[in-house]
């Protein structure tokens, strides 16, 4: 029997549904698909609680709609500044006679990574396992393998309560449930990085509207995740104040005209700034708004380039540095990327069978959402949960 | 689809703790229809649900009942307890419960109502029968019966004379129930061998084709005029038709010895006949030989 699981990313410019229907042989289908323009955020925060609702809302309804059943769950994408990662440790000492490692001894490592306690005010947001160490060796699967000592790692991050909080309203006032809370970026990462990419190293950078997400993998495994209060808007914000145009305009030429690395052919181009040549509409070049673009672009990669410091190691990143999200839609935004940031930048490419209509940089999140779902992330051995008889019950409601 | 572990890590610090705070009023329209729709279908299955059981909890009653003592269906089994019988005749519920026999133990549904209306209709005195159950034990039977209006002796060769009833559509029977009161007050019927005929079990006659066009004289002079009619002793016809201008009714009276009508015009004859016996010299005289009133307006009469 299949099962409709829903993904939903309230982004700084859009929020964005996706239904899918996995099969009893876990192939995904995209049965539904709806977004709206999102307004009352601020680089991913939700400043006007009602309006984000009511935009969140309409999209799922659409996207129900679109998919003809409903949805009683949702994996929501959670970004940013509030969230910050750390790493959690725990060991345990292996206790059967024979030595071998059982499901316990993980559980116990577990249970002692988990007594580090995020600061006043804050919730763990998202755990991502990191490779299981016996005897410090790293291991896939140490259960039923011989050896003295088991550690767990977690990249996890956590967040304002507040912040999350509002999220999690929007979801429980359209009477959703939450089946977990996902890093954008990490989300991103799982359908634009393939798990190969992963295990050569790579760094995932998602720029949306209002922040970008990044996300590092060395060896197959999260080494890093950081949000960045850089975005697309500010771009349109910054075009808007170099050439003194109102925001929508503004969007408009950085749609139409952006580039993020600027040409000497740029100069001689000249482009209407509103493009309905009425009064206050006038002329400037093509460089002049590719070089405002530009300087931005580069703030943006210098500042990820800060952030990650010695961790942004060409050795360590043979699978280079992935560029999606929405911004990354600017030509030449990966030249400016590799110069910047020393190692090979591309854009992003979706796995072979999702749709062109979908597969668009804008919404790698939500589709990272659906397949992040898919994914096992439990300890090994350990069974996965079963839904309660009442759970199917409110299923059926659509509750 | 097996779920999977959303994470291996709850902590209790987790956003999982802060779910149980978050409202779910509706907040925009969309949210709102929802809360709506699932409002309806609640209400829908609850009240399916509700009929469901009902529906369960009655079959499980009924089906109790009807293995218990407390729910009877009584007609089945409970001997017929009344008979009522009535009859626009002189039929009696003596007479139908000696015909119907012993019905001790029989209950309502134990009477083929069908059967009993044939047989009811096989004797020749009844020409109609209402029959019906009234539960839990009660048979009601209702009979319209032929009424006599002549009688009709014949001589039989092993038992002697028998007398035999006509009806005013000619029906020829053996009436029970009559009294001797009642039949001493009817005319005799005088008829020719040629008219009567035996029916197809030999042991009755056919209708005699002629008492239709007798049978309105009949009437007429026991309604209007009882003290002719209580002297008609004997009525025979011949070739009693309207077309026929030979037919006529021949009626034997003890003050007039012959009395012939044409086969219509009763009323108009019957005004004439009391003209002329009121005549002086009519009543004057003890018998009349004979009176011909099948002619218009002329009227001969042997004193």
């Amino acid at each position: 029997m299949s099962k409709i699981i829903g993904a939903v990313e309230i982004g700084t410019s859009q929020a964005k549904v996706l239904i899918g229907e996995v099969s009893e042989t876990q192939t995904l289908s995209i049965v539904g698909m709806s977004s709206r323009a999102n307004e009352g955020m601020r680089k991913g925060e939700i400043l006007d609680f009602r309006n984000v609702a009511s935009c969140v809302h309409s999209a799922i309804e659409a996207a129900e709609k679109m998919s003809g059943t409903t949805i009683d769950s949702i994996y929501l994408a959670q970004t940013g500044t509030h969230l910050q990662g750390m790493v959690l440790r725990g060991s345990a000492n292996v206790a059967s006679s024979d030595g071998r490692v059982t499901l316990a001894d993980l559980q116990r490592a577990a249970d002692e990574a988990r007594r580090r306690q995020p600061s006043e005010g804050r919730s763990y947001v998202h755990h991502v396992r990191m490779p299981i160490l016996l005897d410090g060796r790293p291991v896939e699967d140490p259960v039923g393998l011989i050896g003295q000592k088991v550690e767990l790692i977690y990249w996890s991050i956590d967040g304002e309560n507040a912040a999350i909080q509002k999220n999690l309203d929007v979801a429980s006032s359209y009477s959703l449930d939450i089946d977990d809370l996902i890093l954008s970026s990490v989300a991103s990462s799982t359908i634009v990085a393939g798990q190969d990419v992963r295990r050569a190293g790579a760094l995932v950078i998602d720029m949306g509207a209002g922040v970008t997400d990044i996300a590092l993998y060395r060896h197959g495994n999260l080494a890093y995740t950081g949000v960045v209060s850089v975005g697309g808007d500010h771009v349109t914000g910054d075009l808007s104040m170099g050439l003194r145009v109102h925001e929508p305009y503004a969007e408009e030429l950085k749609l139409e005209y952006g580039k993020a690395l600027p040409d000497e052919a740029d100069s001689g181009e000249e482009v209407w700034i509103i493009g309905n040549q009425t009064i206050g509409d006038r002329k400037v070049t093509r460089k002049a708004i590719t070089d405002i673009i530009h300087v931005r672009i580069v703030e943006l990669f210098e500042i990820i380039s800060k952030e990650l410091g010695e961790l942004l190691d060409p050795k360590e990143m043979g699978g280079g540095v992935i560029l999606t999200g929405g911004a990354s839609k600017l030509p030449g935004i990966e030249v400016v990327a590799s110069k910047v940031l020393g190692v090979p930048v591309r854009k992003g490419n979706f796995p072979v069978g999702i749709s062109p209509e979908i597969a668009k940089p804008e919404n790698a999140s939500v589709l990272g959402l659906l397949h992040y779902a898919l994914e096992d992330h439990g300890l090994p051995g350990e069974s996965p949960k079963e839904t309660s008889f009442l759970g199917k019950i409110g299923g059926f409601l659509g509750m | 689809m097996k779920k999977k572990p959303k994470s291996d890590l709850s902590l209790s610090a987790g956003w999982k703790s802060l779910k149980s705070k978050s409202s779910r009023r509706p907040v925009s329209r969309p949210a709102l229809r929802k809360k709506l729709n699932f409002g309806f279908k609640f209400s829908f299955l609850a009240v399916l649900v509700i009929t469901g059981l009902s529906a369960l909890i009655w079959v499980a009653f009924l089906e109790k009942e009807l293995d218990g003592d407390s729910l009877k269906f009584s007609g089945s089994s409970i001997p017929i307890k009344q008979i009522q019988f009535s009859s626009d005749g002189v039929l009696s519920h003596k007479w139908f419960a000696r015909w119907l026999g012993p019905v001790r133990q029989k209950s309502l549904l134990d009477i083929d109502l069908k059967e009993l209306y044939a047989e009811l209709l096989k004797e020749e005195q009844i020409i109609g029968a209402q029959i019906s159950r009234v539960f839990p034990a009660k048979l009601v039977v209702r009979i319209k019966e032929r009424h006599p209006m002549l009688v009709l002796r014949l001589k039989d060769k092993t038992t002697g004379f028998k007398d035999w009833f006509v009806s005013a559509d000619g029906s020829v029977y053996r009436g029970v129930g009559y009294s001797n009161s009642r039949i001493s007050t009817l005319p005799s019927l005088k008829v020719s061998p040629a008219d009567l005929k035996l029916d197809s079990t030999g042991e009755g006659f056919q209708k005699l084709v002629g008492i239709p066009y007798v049978a309105p004289l009949l009437e007429l002079a026991r309604r209007q005029y009882p003290d002719f009619y209580r002297d008609w002793s004997v009525i025979s016809y011949d070739r009693p038709s309207e077309d026929d201008p030979g037919a006529h009714i021949l009626v034997q009276s003890k003050k007039v010895g012959k009395i012939r009508f044409a086969p219509s015009g009763f009323a108009s004859q019957l005004r004439r006949l009391r003209y002329l016996l009121t005549e002086p010299r009519f009543r004057q005289s003890q018998f009349v030989r004979s009176i011909d009133l099948s002619h218009d307006r002329s009227v001969f009469a042997k004193i």
